[in-house]
């Protein structure tokens, strides 16, 4: 019985940080706009881990699913805004378009994408992104470039109070819901074969394939979930945050480089990594931004660069050697 | 009917012959020894087994099922389990880890569980005298230790047939001996088919062999029962100027 308990130990600090800085922002007034966007990066780099960071793929496009994910909700709110009975379940309904939209997506391009190894699948992403950006731009797909608004929609069904209370409150917390959905996923992929699976095939795919592991389906399942959580994410947080989306910025390949960043700072493969590498990220960014406007990037850049040269295996890797042989083991994986 | 069968196998790498027209039987449970110089085509010859590399010419029929363009990982779960000439661990996983994978996904990995597959690993890694690195990434183990792991969590996919491909290629004498001796535990406890493939003769080792094939140059020069290869002229020409002795 307790080692089985000792199984979810993990989930236990994951939790803390959600809760505590749920609580943070909730209690310490002007703090919930940065504890939102801790819980943007925390969660995306929950969701990019479990493709990133299990399979060791680079995935260039990954923000194509948040944008997917985000068109998903905006959908559901336009077409749906008619029935008027739907109330708050046009928001499930939404996030079942998001998730929909991002699993047709995400099978589509695995099934092809990932039969390339290593680089040739990373050029072949950026592809996806900026293709499907263009697509909906060109052939005037979801109102082409001038996107999709619904702001009076969302008011409209919810009521003014009630859309307001979602926009500037609980679009966050349902971010929170997210990234801790992906911790659980998370942990019980790393426990199942699956995470067994996909640590073999990022180590060595070919000695993996040898030994009875059919690495396409390990990593087209990855695929999938990680995709899903981006969907996810962009229903939650770029959709109902911002009622609008416009393919530009939904496409805006600077998400997927601060995903990429997060994991590897954080520890690529680990649970509590993508949570580390969120805080860090999102309260530099934050701050950088505050006190030397313009210049973060500058400051930024190296500061990434001297974390990941000291800590090739991020944040986590060296707090797992530290950790090593002692109780708090159980606790960081 | 034999475990496996290679009829009239060839594999060409460009212009380049590397297997040439072999065939070959192995029956369950006997040990083989394949030898053959540098570059005869014995690495290949396991590749085309385990299905890294599909031959052009010929069949692999493994009892009595045609797979020669099978993919591998289907081929593992059929019972064929191999090492590598230069050992291929999973280096983040632990020692245990990577020897779990191997029950968890071999022969009898349908029905096993991950608790389960670590159970066969710690009982497999007590078997190959693992114990003290048992949760030490496998990428930290020394060669030897590489060699033994690899050769544990082939063992942890409970194979019908085992391939291992230059077992003792660069060692030490001393481990060499530690090498041999737990070949032939495993040879005699488990009821699985092992074929070895040496570079040189070593008769420690292929003196437990029911029978040897000789390569060269991708083609079966040899093909008897221990005793009358090791002695046929024309191995002993293949080997000339070569370490024939040990
Ligand atoms: N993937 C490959 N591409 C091209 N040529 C190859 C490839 N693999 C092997 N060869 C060539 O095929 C021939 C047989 O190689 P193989 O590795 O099977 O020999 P071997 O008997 O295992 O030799 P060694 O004792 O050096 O391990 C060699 O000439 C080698 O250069
Ligand atoms: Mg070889």
């Amino acid at each position: 019985m307790k080692k089985k308990l000792i199984k979810f130990y993990p989930l236990i600090p994951v939790f803390t940080v959600y809760i505590l800085l749920f609580f943070i922002g909730k209690n310490v007034p002007g703090m919930w706009q940065l504890v939102a966007m801790l819980l943007f990066y925390c969660a995306l780099g929950q969701a990019f881990n479990i493709f990133l960071g299990m399979t060791g793929y680079v995935d260039f496009g990954y923000v194509a699913f948040m944008g997917v994910g985000t068109y998903g909700m905006a959908l559901a709110i336009t077409r749906l805004a008619s029935i008027e009975e739907l109330g708050i379940g046009i928001i499930v309904a939404g996030f079942a378009l998001a998730l929909l939209m991002s699993t047709l997506l995400s099978l589509a391009v695995g099934a092809v994408a990932l039969r390339l190894r290593g680089a040739y699948f990373a050029i072949a992403t950026i592809g996806v992104n900026e293709g499907l950006r263009f697509l909906i731009e060109g052939a005037r797909i979801w109102n082409g470039s001038e996107g999709l608004i619904f702001v009076s929609d969302i008011n409209n069904i919810l009521g003014r109070d009630t859309a307001d209370a979602l926009m500037t409150f609980w679009a966050d917390v349902m971010v929170l819901v997210i990234a801790a959905l992906a911790a659980v996923v998370t942990l019980y992929y790393m426990r199942s074969k699956i995470g067994y699976a996909l640590t073999a095939l990022r180590e060595d795919e070919d000695a993996a394939k040898v030994m009875g592991i059919n690495v396409t389906k390990y990593k087209i399942i990855a695929f999938i979930t990680s995709s899903c959580f981006a969907g996810l994410i962009g229903a939650a947080s770029w959709a109902l945050k911002t009622p609008y989306v416009f393919p530009p910025e939904v496409f805006e390949i600077q998400y997927t480089i601060e995903a990429i960043i997060i994991v590897l700072l954080g520890g690529a493969g680990t649970l509590l990594g993508p949570v580390a590498g969120g805080l860090i990220y999102g309260i530099s960014k934050y701050y950088l931004a505050v006190y030397v406007p313009g210049f973060q990037l500058l400051i930024f850049a190296p500061i990434i660069i001297v974390i990941i040269t000291l800590f090739p295996e991020g944040i986590l890797g060296m707090l797992k050697n530290r950790f090593q042989n002692t109780g708090l083991a159980h606790f960081i994986i | 009917m034999p475990l496996l069968k290679l009829e009239n196998v060839t594999k060409r790498f460009g212009g380049l012959i590397a297997v040439n027209r072999v065939n070959l039987e192995i029956k369950a449970g006997q040990f083989i020894g394949i030898v053959g110089p540098n570059g005869s085509g014995k690495t290949t010859l396991f590749n085309i087994v385990n299905g890294v590399f599909f031959p052009e010419e010929g069949k692999v029929i493994f009892e009595d099922q045609n797979i020669t363009i099978l993919p591998p990982y289907k081929r593992a779960p059929l019972g064929i389990a191999r090492t590598f000439q230069i050992p291929r661990p999973f280096c983040g996983a632990t020692v245990r880890e990577n020897i779990a994978v191997g029950a968890m996904f071999g022969t009898h990995g349908r029905y096993v569980n991950v608790d389960e597959s670590l159970e066969i690993a710690d009982n497999t890694i007590k078997r190959v005298g693992l114990r003290k690195h048992r949760d030490k990434p496998a990428g930290i183990l020394t060669p030897v230790e590489k060699k033994l792991m690899e050769i544990a969590r082939a063992l942890a996919m409970k194979p019908k047939l085992l391939l291992m491909d230059e077992a003792m290629a660069g060692m030490h004498p001393n481990d060499i001996d530690r090498m041999v001796d737990f070949i032939k535990k495993i040879a005699t406890e488990e009821k699985i088919a092992i074929v070895a493939m040496v570079e040189h003769i070593m008769r420690a080792l292929l003196g437990m062999a029911e029978k040897i094939i000789v390569l060269h140059h991708g083609a079966k020069l040899v093909d008897a029962p221990t005793k009358e290869a090791l002695e046929d002229p024309k191995v002993v020409e293949v080997y000339l100027g070569k370490n024939t002795k040990k």
